[in-house]
């Protein structure tokens, strides 16, 4: 599965469009779509500038649901990405009313998984995606394999949005093995990747990619984001 | 107080990168094996007496009590040592780092209080140390930042936002998700996710059990406790002390700022709808499209748009009743309590003493407890700045 991470709204909604559009034509199997947040804590410094600009120029999580909405015929998954204030007070239940029908998951990077039962408990019907980690332990596993989403979203390295990640570290393999040996969920790589080689080898030991800061770098100019797509494919 | 599952009520919780709950877990058992070992209270208590300078006293501020017809108690957390109540928590916290084996701290600062109480901790103990500051406080707390440099602190500027006590919790967390390993959080009040609410009260109750003692030899207590509240440790220190008796009247006081229009103050508990904000369920200063508000106060402590998880249960609860005063009424405070008393309180403080100052015709005859939280001098700049435009 190789998906790509965009910020909505951003730089506007017109050219936010324009990108998500090359994405689906690009091929790709799954579209992230972030709904600004204007803290957001797992985020480097290319996405948070993204967001407050995106912020700036009226993304409000209405807007952006309602450009995620347009795209109901496409065969393309899509997955929401933002931060659990968002939904909270958007409404958890008002959310999942408006989103359910049209969504394959949430991935909200400040809801660990032990808390994901905050939005369950209060009438999420989204599968919301659990995340692994270089520091997951074995004892994690349960936790995640009870989550409803088909996937998991795997942070390959300790850092934030954009930090550089090691595919081939010894470390990041063995998780990835005890994840594989003690679930059925399609591990997703995400952090870290950039180029066609990290995308490859993303396929090879894992079960797919996101790619989201090169992609947001290339928003402002959708000719360079569908040849950087392409380049990916 | 202590959190069930983490959550005090509604309100808490761990909202944070998934990476880092095998840490918070970790400090979780620290935290309950520190508490369960006598070794380890004694060791605290010996640098929280012999280093830091506790018992801090209770005095009667006989000046002001005269002039506004109430009897003032003010807890003299500005005497310790770095000048707030701050090192209570960081001594505290430095000594889990080391129980985890951590060389390395990192925290935020706003005033400067907490950076400086940090970065003094890290000193004694040989830790490395970095403080995360937000670029516009570095510029108005800069004795301040002078201070955690000599200590042998590094103090990285935040850009970010307003520049101020959000951006620079915001570059921690960053910095602990890159560096989880090897690094100890020092939060620096009772926000974020669970342990950490739970841990730096524990740490602050200190305060509030000595100033119970100093009223029970009195053979009185006071009739109302006031505190001042941006992320609420001190708050909830003092307020620890007196939470189960009902006689006591507990006022947590916010900061209005310029005014109460949004982006005018950092009054979270008075203005604020519930939210999540920095790893915690809380009240929040947010918009009507999820986005947490830009905040202000004269105070660089107290501009901060989330508060403690616990503060939000007590102010559901009713135990304790939030309010706010503007930026005028708090330099006014200092003002009196400087000429009255000679004490040059912290901007965040003065916000306490104004509240009891404002309400003189409410509270006469009673005996009213002020957490006075921490020292002025680092306000000195801020303060001299304002006299200029009312001159």
């Amino acid at each position: 599965m190789r998906g790509i991470y965009l910020v909505g709204g951003y730089p506007d909604r017109e050219t936010f469009n324009e990108c998500v559009h090359s994405v689906i034509e690009s091929g790709f199997d799954f579209l992230e779509i972030g709904i600004p947040f204007n803290d957001p804590i797992a985020d480097g410094p290319v996405i948070a500038r993204a967001i407050h600009e995106a912020l700036e120029n009226g993304a409000a999580p209405d807007q952006v649901m309602d450009d995620i909405l347009l795209l109901k015929n496409t065969e393309i998954k899509k997955y929401v990405m933002t931060y659990a204030n968002v939904v909270y007070s958007y409404g958890i239940k008002k959310f999942s009313g408006k989103m359910a029908d049209y969504l394959d998951g949430v991935i909200i990077p400040d809801l660990p998984n032990r808390m994901s039962r905050l939005f369950y408990d209060n009438g999420f019907d989204i599968p919301v995606v659990p995340f692994a980690t270089l520091e997951t332990r074995l004892s994690d596993i349960d936790m995640i394999n009870r989550s409803k989403s088909e996937i998991i979203y795997f942070v390959g390295v300790r850092g934030i949005t954009g930090a550089s990640g090691n595919l081939e570290s010894s470390e990041l393999l063995e998780k990835i093995r005890m994840l594989k040996d003690n679930t059925d969920k399609k591990v997703i790589i995400g952090f870290g990747i950039k180029t066609r080689d990290d995308a490859v080898r993303a396929l090879r030991i894992g079960d797919g990619f996101v790619v989201g800061t090169e992609a947001v770098k290339r928003q402002k100019k959708p000719d360079e984001l569908k040849s950087y797509l392409n380049s990916l494919m | 107080m202590r959190a069930t599952d983490g959550f005090y009520g509604q309100y808490g919780g761990q909202f944070v990168p998934e990476i880092l709950i095998p840490a918070l877990d970790e400090l979780e058992r620290a935290y309950q094996d520190f508490k369960n070992n006598d070794g380890s209270i004694k060791l605290l208590q010996r640098y929280l007496n012999e280093y830091a300078g506790r018992p801090t006293p209770v005095y009667y501020a006989k000046n002001i009590s005269e002039k506004y017809g109430f009897g003032l108690y003010l807890k003299r957390e500005d005497l310790l040592h770095t000048g707030a109540h701050k090192i209570n928590n960081t001594i505290g916290q430095v000594l889990l780092a080391v129980s985890m084996k951590k060389k390395r701290v990192i925290a935020e600062t706003g005033a400067g209080q907490h950076g400086v109480a940090t970065a003094t901790a890290a000193a004694l103990f040989g830790l490395t140390c970095r403080i995360y500051m937000g670029s516009l406080d570095v510029e108005r707390q800069m004795p301040n930042v002078k201070k955690m440099r000599l200590l042998g602190a590094e103090v990285v500027p935040v850009d970010e936002g307003l520049r101020t006590l959000k951006d620079a919790i915001s570059a921690s967390l960053k910095d602990w998700v890159t560096n989880v390993t090897g690094t100890h959080y020092l939060l620096g009040s009772v926000a974020g996710p669970h342990p950490f609410p739970e841990i730096v009260a524990y740490f602050q109750s200190v305060i509030g059990r000595e100033a119970l003692d100093y009223f029970r030899l009195q053979g009185f207590l006071p009739d109302c406790v006031i505190a001042c509240v941006g992320g609420g440790s001190n708050a909830l220190g003092i307020f620890q002390g007196f939470l189960e008796l009902s006689a006591v009247e507990l006022i947590g006081v916010e900061a209005g700022g310029r005014s109460l229009d949004p982006g005018q103050n950092a009054a979270t508990l008075t203005l604020g709808s519930r939210g999540i904000f920095q790893g915690a369920l809380s009240y929040l200063l947010q918009d009507g499209f999820c986005q947490v508000r830009d905040v202000h106060s004269v105070s660089a402590g107290l501009d901060y748009a989330g508060v403690g998880p616990q503060h939000s249960f007590l102010k559901d609860s009713g135990r304790v009743t939030y309010t706010c005063v503007f930026d005028g009424q708090a330099l006014n405070a200092f003002h009196e309590l400087t000429r009255l008393e000679g004490i040059l309180p912290a901007l965040e403080s003065a916000h306490a003493v104004a509240y009891a100052l404002e309400h003189a015709q409410d509270l006469r005859g009673k005996r009213v407890l002020v957490n006075l939280s921490g020292r002025g001098d680092k306000d000195l700049g801020i303060i001299e700045k304002y006299m200029g435009k009312e001159a």
